[in-house]
């Protein structure tokens, strides 16, 4: 078979309802509806704040067909952990409990909630679907917004000037069971790594790059080719790590320069050519650092 | 799970504080609103279809063949080509050249597939004849691919079809002109059996304005002529005329393909880069000979199809490129060889090829036996009355092949157009049309204008299926008859996967052998040949539209198509953008 056949990959029931209110091309309610196809209806998710926040629409509606908790920003990790003990002392142990955070409520906020229940290894999965900057507040910096981009409060006569976070190495320092990447445009690899998560019992952390077109500064109908090319240029290569010694990744990532990612993204208009060539170093010595630990471990 | 059935507090349990909930879904905010641009399903045309002289619809046929339906894609392909056996034999598949999939690998090997659909449909039981519905009767003239072409769609459009063929068999150049290594007569003649079977009276060794007078056609309402181009050419090589060691290469090739093994010695030089040479060629392979291609321009320039360059090379033919023969060698009243002028390439001509100029003073000695000339046939029209306007020795048509002189039509050879089989064919089906039309319209029946152009696939031939059928026999969405370029397709969705390449016969062994040399891909390798194709412009059904749509608003219809809830829609235009064959268009028609 020569093409592509991800429908027979990809289940068919529908757990995210229409008239959301993520912008047009949003990435976030892409990864939502992928992932709940792969959790299917005994789910639960818990939201701390960050886009979805509104996406999920406002009282009273609700965008999902499952059970979802609105809570503070900080405390997504914890409050999963709590639903989870909950449903256990009745007796479920069934429902997967999921916490479904931005970059901020993350990489920022959340961390020390996330870091506490990983350390625990709490039964839930958490998920954190990234458009690198806090997006619905008016995309602000957060640790997780690249170098070189402009964000409100990082202009570009003052760009980001810290490289993104490893949230992978923090996670996996956790040692928790599963540690993943995954991306919208890789729907195959995203569903195949949440229904294999759901199989495995303790904290479990997928990690989701969703480009986001107002705040990257991208056309609409760009989400999926963006969100691919940054999987193929190794900006956010595609990876599985187990008990946090087992790195593999999982999809080719033919490399190539990163110019053509970086240009399509208005958010980098400002850069000159050797500061993308700078990014483009980032990249590559951070898929050195990857590649050693895909063949090293640790 | 319906959109309101979300656990409530009092199924968790009665203690716990006052807390919002949601009651609704947000299936009640109207998001669609919000676009200024949206997306519609417009299927568009492949441009192997566009580029089939015949006017196949090779995309729907490789669809059908991908969803396991085998015998309606055999189907489909027999509809648009009366000789798919044939064809996917000796085509020169123009479609392959245009494939979009050249882009991404290889091209799909499209005759391939062709051939093996066309043994199966030779191989189960004949379709009914067509019903005699029309009144009216037509003459055809010349049974080779064109005048049977014409024949078969006229007899399926219901009309009495009489085929006059000069030779003792029907077939013209298919069987004249095609050697059996490249077309075994077993083939042929069932193919042209399925095709006579069907209603058609074919009358043999009945030459037009020798066997019987022009004026016998005035009983019927209209004549197709296709006689096809027999004459070679003057070879211009001094001392040839009356010289029984240089002759027409056709002449040879008929001798031949008629079942005779003349003697040509041991050395034969054939002249041009034509098919007709390739084959001449090969032809005196098989009867012993050493034989050289002389050649006026360079390899780049021949006119033969390139495969049968190839096996022609690979069998064991010489090639002696810029070279042009000048006259005929005699050593005491015996034919010795010929002497040729050294030729260069110097500016492009009419056709674009560069022309060969002479290098003044380079001349040498090529020792032969045998001369076959093979640099092109002209027509004999002289059967024709006055009224039918030639020029250049062709019969002058309109784009359904209409003469000059009304109820006249012609195709083929015999009028300016490429000069394959598969422009023959095209050129019959588009005859039988118009000459459907012109009969209609004479019994009164209000026609209107034929649409030619909404027959066509994209600027390419007319689809029979489109004139005889109601609608399209694979459901297409808002057909747009515009072919679909590479650049608007999405090719991250597609894997790399080799072309199968057929199999052909140990060219060591070939000398004195006249059967096939090519045998063509087994039933499994073409339909994973069939499984490579993109479907240009067509949705398939992949849904990748629908997983990629962030605010499913894309929907399964019942009858296998999508629909867009443009309640829902915000334009973003993922769908168009991910859609991995361009069937999906951005418009802002109807915001």
């Amino acid at each position: 078979m020569s093409q592509t056949i991800i429908k027979q990959h990809i289940p068919r029931e529908e757990l995210l309802a229409s008239g959301h209110l993520a912008c047009p091309g949003c990435a976030a309610p892409i990864a939502m509806n992928l992932v709940l196809k792969a959790l299917g209806p005994e789910t639960m998710v818990v939201l701390p704040a960050c886009c979805w926040s509104i996406i999920a629409g406002p009282w009273p509606q609700s965008s999902l067909r499952v059970p979802l908790f609105h809570t503070a920003f900080e405390t997504g990790a914890a409050v999963a952990s709590g639903i989870k003990a909950g449903l256990a002392s009745r007796g479920d142990t069934k429902t997967t409990v999921i916490s479904w955070a931005g970059d901020g409520g993350t990489f920022d906020i959340g961390l020390q909630a996330l870091s506490g229940a990983a350390e625990r290894n709490e039964d839930i999965i958490y998920f954190c679907y990234d458009n690198e900057a806090y997006m619905n507040t008016g995309i602000q910096r957060s640790s997780a917004t690249p170098w070189g981009a402009w964000t409100t409060t990082t202009p570009t006569r003052d760009p980001e000037h810290h490289p993104k976070k490893d949230i992978m190495a923090i996670m996996a320092a956790h040692r928790i069971p599963y540690a993943a990447t995954a991306s919208v445009a890789y729907p195959v690899d995203l569903v195949e790594k949440v229904k294999k998560a759901r199989t495995i019992r303790g904290t479990r952390f997928i990690h989701i790059l969703a480009p986001c077109p107002p705040g990257w500064k991208t056309q609409n109908d760009e989400t999926i080719e963006l969100a691919r090319m940054a999987v193929e240029r190794r900006v956010f290569p595609l990876m599985e790590v187990e008990n946090g010694g087992t790195w593999r990744f999982t999809v080719d990532h033919p490399g190539g320069s990163i110019e053509e990612y970086i240009r399509k993204q208005a958010r980098f208009k400002h850069l000159t050519d050797d500061q993308v060539g700078l990014i483009q170093e980032q990249v590559d010595a951070r898929w050195e650092i990857l590649s050693n630990r895909v063949l090293h471990g640790t | 799970m319906s959109d309101h059935d979300v656990t409530r507090p009092k199924e968790i349990g009665r203690n716990i504080p006052p807390i919002a909930i949601s009651e609704t879904s947000t299936l009640v905010n109207p998001t669609g609103s919000w676009k200024y641009i949206m997306p519609r399903y417009e299927d568009r045309v492949a441009p192997c279809n566009a580029g089939c002289p015949v006017g196949i619809d090779i995309e729907g046929y490789m669809y059908l063949i991908s969803q396991g339906r085998v015998k309606e894609a055999a189907n489909l392909l027999v509809r648009e080509n009366p000789m798919p056996a044939v064809t996917g034999r000796v085509c020169h598949h123009p479609c392959e050249h245009s494939c979009n999939r050249a882009s991404l690998d290889e091209p799909v090997a499209i005759h391939s597939v062709e051939r093996r659909l066309g043994d199966m449909i030779l191989a189960a039981p004949p379709i009914p004849a067509p019903e005699r519905t029309r009144r009216e009767t037509v003459a055809v003239v010349g049974s080779g691919p064109a005048g049977l072409a014409c024949a078969h769609f006229l007899a399926r459009l219901g009309y009495g079809v009489t085929v006059f063929e000069a030779a003792p068999e029907a077939g013209g150049m298919l069987r004249l002109g095609i050697p059996e290594y490249r077309l075994p007569r077993a083939i042929l003649d069932r193919q042209i059996e399925r095709i006579a079977g069907a209603g058609i009276e074919i009358r043999t060794s009945t030459r037009i304005g020798v066997d019987i007078p022009w004026s016998d056609l005035d009983v019927f309402d209209a004549v197709f002529v296709a006689p096809g181009a027999h004459t070679g050419k003057d070879s211009r090589i001094a001392g040839a005329e009356g010289n029984e060691a240089v002759r027409p290469g056709l002449e040879f090739l008929k001798e031949v393909n008629a079942g005779a093994r003349p003697d040509l010695g041991s050395r034969v030089i054939v002249v041009g880069g034509g098919n007709t040479a390739m084959d001449c060629a090969r032809s005196a392979l098989r009867l012993g000979a050493d034989v050289t291609v002389l050649y006026r321009r360079t390899p780049r320039e021949m006119p033969a199809i390139p495969l049968e360059v190839r096996e022609a090379r690979d069998e064991g033919v010489g090639f002696e490129f810029l070279a042009a023969p000048m006259a005929v060698v005699m050593e005491d009243g015996r034919f010795t060889g010929i002497t040729c002028q050294r030729m260069e390439l110097g500016e492009p001509d009419e056709s674009g090829r560069r022309r060969p100029v002479p290098i003044e003073g380079d001349v040498f000695f090529a020792p032969a036996d045998t001369v076959l000339t093979a640099i092109g046939e002209d027509c004999d029209l002289s059967f024709l009355p006055e009224s039918v306007r030639t020029k250049w020795g062709l019969i002058e048509v309109d784009p359904v092949g209409e003469s000059t002189s009304t109820p006249v039509f012609a195709g083929g050879d015999a009028v300016d157009m490429p000069r394959s089989v598969a422009d023959a064919l095209g050129a019959g089906k588009r005859a039988a049309i118009g000459i459907d039309h012109y009969l209609r319209e004479k019994a009164g029946e209000a026609v209107g204008e034929l649409p030619l152009g909404a027959l066509r696939f994209g600027d390419g031939n007319v689809s029979a299926v489109r004139y005889l059928e109601d609608g399209d026999p694979i459901p297409r969405e808002a057909p747009v008859n515009e072919v679909v370029t590479w650049d608007r397709m999405n090719p991250h969705h597609f894997h790399l996967a080799p072309r199968h390449e057929d199999h052909f016969h140990d060219a060591t062994d070939l000398r004195a052998a006249f059967g096939e040399t090519n045998f063509g891909l087994s039933e499994k390798e073409a339909i994973e040949e069939a499984e490579r194709c993109l479907n240009c412009g067509v949705c398939n059904r992949c849904e990748l539209c629908l997983i990629f749509c962030p605010d499913m608003a894309i929907s399964r219809r019942e009858d296998g198509g999508f629909e867009i809830d443009m309640r829902y829609c915000k334009g973003c235009g993922l769908c168009a953008a991910e859609c991995p064959r361009g069937a999906v268009t951005m418009t802002r028609e109807g915001i």
